[in-house]
């Protein structure tokens, strides 16, 4: 050790046993008494082109980075990364979950509608910075550190009091045990020392750090856990209601009394002059069977494909809800009809679909009749869709030509399949 | 600017009334650069004359709104001074100290803005024309509900009443700092002097919150009475800040290259108020943005038929011009250091500062004109170019009569030391 001042304080340092001794060289500190005296040593340092060095001060000092040739730090980059990565993250996260995965209309707005997104967009990419700027501040400067060969020094402490230092590193390219000894002299510091690599302090992260690590991640897990359990199992005392009030909400049945309208209804009439999304039924010839000019359609709507499918589902349909009065091929004598016949309480035989009338009745009369029911027969709007009571109607057309058609048109394949 | 030049090289007389400060800057303005403000007020003036001969007179819709935009961005320059040197003393600031002069002579500049109200406040209260302001016309406010209930706050003596307090609140308040500051030049840094100040700062500040607000409430959100938002005080305001600290940069920047305060003055300050240019780029988006989100999914008629017009033909373009051009560009542009720490990029983000501020104007009123789609005409720059004639007249005069330096001010020193970590 190189002392300059006449003060010994090699005693005092608090690892004087032999392994710390022998401990290789981690740098050269140097100690100064003013803010002033280390900047101009750190100009000197800089100048000399050492770049494995460092000062340490009890705060602050205004231009010490210049001095020490310090660089703009690269933690912008890191942070405007991590910034673009929460936007990507919202917007995928919200745009799967809105318009692909679940898809749900709130406030009657589109699926994915972007100014809805904003307000996470925002939030996710201030989150992710504000994360990699810590993590990254962390990560660029070494820390956390739980030791440094400087810790051992009895004179270091005075760091955080009065006293500034400056340590060059053994490990500095740069480094030469006399020359820089001499450079350092020439700052003309009140102390100059030698600092051993730390053999005393163990290497390993300390026990009690290690349990809460363990302790957190294990925790951690546990919620997830849960999920896994409930979803794989079943559980006999029905679900667990954490939110007590969103899972028991104080709605009214639709025809009851309601105390909070005027009018005593719990079912709200819409607003006038307004149609609910997807109900606005603006081509007459797919609602309404009607054509523009005010006649029946004749034919099958745009929309409705005059294909297999369509017939399949056309036969679906016809025969969950017609062929209880019409009966299987239409003519009008179903179960209900039979049994209504049997009971002989004043029934009104249902219409035989292949008569004549029928056979050129408009398809868009049909339509209307399937739509709003005639004489006995109910209206089917509300079991069946356009597309479904148009494909009704195909269904009927095949039954209606099936009984035109003359067996000598047929193939004999066909024929065979007659019974 | 180029008679400044010829002036320059000349041998460098020493101006009669040259006034130094301890750094030896030149804290007087020199009498070549006040003369600039007779430039300024002819600008000025011919500007406005000019916008009235290409619209057709001064009581034409066209040149009411033309006039009506470019009012609203010289107003902001004034109010955001007046909250700058609020703000100053309610944070006791230290670094701003150097500047805070300038930002008091512009803040006072606003008796300029309270004379120019009158072509656009005289139509409307005493001629009762309703070129501008629909609320003018009776019948048209008692023809719905909405309007009929909000007929008495538009009554004209109510308006006028209004007017008065806020341009009397303004005056007063960029007045008394401005005299404070003079007034502790003579004090011998006396440090009580401004903890008053800083005492004094709060008040004034909610009282300029709520004349903000309800000012631009009057003038901008009133041309279409039946539609409210009550974040639109503080959107003019995003604007207040962002036009000032603008004006601010290039008036330093003005009065450096005319040789006054050359060495208390440095990249340091200007850095802050780059700083300031960008955060509030961000607070303005923030603002516009929560304005649209919440109309838009509120979804109420009363309300979004505002969005609406801005959001049809080419207003739609407008719109999304205005996201890019004053969020985008300048969000990406005033992000990095340098920028802020070298007088040609910050220039050119001032002077882009304040024409994008203008166009948000313009996208606030002119579709209130135009509902067919964006019309830009001739008058609107005419009155554009005038009003910065008058901004430039309303800060040289007030220079010309007041130290450029606040050598009062005990914090002083610290603020020609300051420096940026």
């Amino acid at each position: 050790m190189t002392m300059i001042t006449t003060e010994s304080e090699r005693d005092k340092d608090m690892t004087d046993h032999d392994s710390q001794a022998k401990a290789p060289l981690h740098g050269i500190l140097a100690e100064y008494d003013t803010p002033t005296a280390v900047v101009k040593a750190s100009k000197k340092v800089r100048d000399a082109g050492y770049t494995r060095w460092d000062t340490y001060t009890p705060f602050p000092i205004h231009g010490i980075e210049k001095a020490m040739g310090i660089k703009m730090t690269r933690l912008p980059w890191i942070v405007i990364c991590a910034a673009l990565l929460g936007l990507t993250t919202a917007t995928v996260l919200q745009w799967w979950t809105n318009a692909v995965d679940y898809r749900w209309i709130v406030s009657g707005k589109p699926f994915w509608s972007w100014p809805a997104n904003v307000p996470i967009m925002f939030e996710l990419t201030v989150l992710f910075s504000a994360f990699a700027t810590l993590g990254g501040m962390l990560f660029l400067n070494n820390l956390p550190l739980l030791a440094h060969p400087l810790d051992l020094k009895e004179r270091f402490r005075r760091v955080s009091d009065d006293r500034f230092f400056l340590l060059i590193r053994a490990r500095d390219a740069q480094f030469d045990e006399e020359e820089t000894r001499k450079l350092l002299l020439e700052t003309a510091p009140v102390v100059l020392d030698d600092v051993q690599e730390d053999r005393t302090t163990s290497a390993q992260i300390p026990r009690p750090l290690i349990y809460v690590a363990v302790l957190a991640v294990g925790l951690s897990i546990v919620p997830f856990a849960l999920f896994a359990k409930a979803r794989a199992s079943t559980m006999e005392e029905g679900r667990r209601h954490l939110v007590w009030d969103m899972d028991f909400t104080p709605s009214y049945k639709a025809q009851s009394f309601n105390p909070l309208f005027e009018d005593g209804r719990s079912m709200r009439k819409p607003p006038s002059g307004t149609v609910a999304q997807g109900h606005l039924n603006a081509d007459d010839h797919l609602h309404l069977g009607k054509l523009p000019g005010g006649g029946w359609a004749t034919a099958l709507p745009r929309e409705i494909e005059s294909s297999a499918q369509t017939m399949e589902l056309g036969q679906v349909k016809f025969e969950t809800y017609c062929t209880p009065c019409h009966g299987y091929a239409g003519e009008g004598n179903g179960m209900v009809h039979q049994r209504a016949t049997a009971l002989k309480q004043g029934w009104v035989p249902p219409t035989n679909l292949l008569e004549e009338r029928l056979y050129y009745q408009p398809a868009g009369e049909l339509f209307n009749t399937i739509t709003h029911g005639i004489r006995n027969m109910p209206g089917y709007a509300s079991q069946l869709d356009a597309e479904e009571r148009w494909a009704v109607i195909l269904y009927l057309r095949a039954l209606q030509e099936s009984r035109k058609t003359p067996a000598s048109k047929l193939t004999a394949e066909e024929r065979g399949q007659l019974k | 600017m180029s008679d400044d030049k010829k002036q320059d090289k000349k041998p460098t007389k020493k101006p009669a009334r040259a006034r130094l400060d301890a750094n030896g800057d030149l804290i007087q303005l020199s009498d070549e650069a006040g003369s600039v403000s007779n430039t300024a007020l002819v600008v000025g003036v011919a500007g406005i004359a000019a916008a009235v001969a290409l619209s057709g007179g001064p009581m034409t819709k066209q040149f009411q709104h033309s006039y009506l935009t470019a009012y609203m961005w010289a107003l902001s320059i004034s109010v955001g001074g007046v909250w700058w040197v609020t703000l100053q003393h309610l944070f006791g600031s230290r670094a701003s100290v150097v500047m805070r002069r300038a930002g008091e002579i512009i803040g006072a500049s606003v008796w300029v803005m309270a004379i120019l109200a009158l072509p656009l406040l005289v139509p409307a209260l005493v001629m009762h024309s309703n070129a501008l302001f629909p609320w003018v016309n009776h019948e048209y406010m008692h023809s719905n509900h909405v309007l009929h209930a909000k007929a008495g706050y538009f009554n004209s003596s109510f308006v006028a009443a209004r007017m008065v307090l806020y341009f009397g609140a303004w005056i007063f308040i960029a007045n008394f700092w401005l005299k404070k500051s003079l007034e502790q030049e003579k004090t011998s840094g006396d440090v009580g002097f401004y903890k008053r100040l800083q005492g004094n700062s709060a008040p004034a500040m909610i009282v300029f919150a709520l004349v903000v607000t309800f000012c631009a409430m009057d003038f901008m959100m009133s041309l279409d009475p039946i539609w409210f938002s009550t974040i639109f005080g503080v959107y003019y305001f995003a604007t207040c800040v962002l036009t000032f600290h603008s004006v601010l940069v290039l008036t330093l920047m003005w009065l450096q290259k005319t040789g006054h305060i050359k060495k208390s003055v440095t990249a340091e300050h200007y850095h802050d108020l780059g700083k300031m240019m960008f955060a509030f780029t961000a607070f303005w988006t923030y603002i516009c943005f929560s304005q649209f989100m919440l109309i838009w999914y509120a979804n109420i008629p009363e309300e979004t038929h505002w969005f609406l017009m801005r959001m049809e033909g080419t207003w739609q373009d407008a719109s999304e011009l205005l996201v890019l051009t004053h969020f985008v560009i300048p969000f990406f542009g005033m992000m990095s250091r340098s920028m802020k720490r070298h007088a040609g990029p910050l220039r050119f983000w001032a002077f882009y500062v304040l024409a994008v501020c203008w166009f948000d104007m313009y996208w606030l009123i002119a579709p209130n004109l135009h509902k067919e789609g964006m019309v830009f005409t001739l008058s609107d720059l005419a009155a554009w170019i005038g009003m910065m004639g008058m901004v430039a007249f309303g800060i040289i005069v007030g220079a010309k009569k007041v130290p450029l330096i606040a050598t009062g001010d005990p914090r002083l020193k610290r603020a020609l030391a300051f420096e940026n970590i």
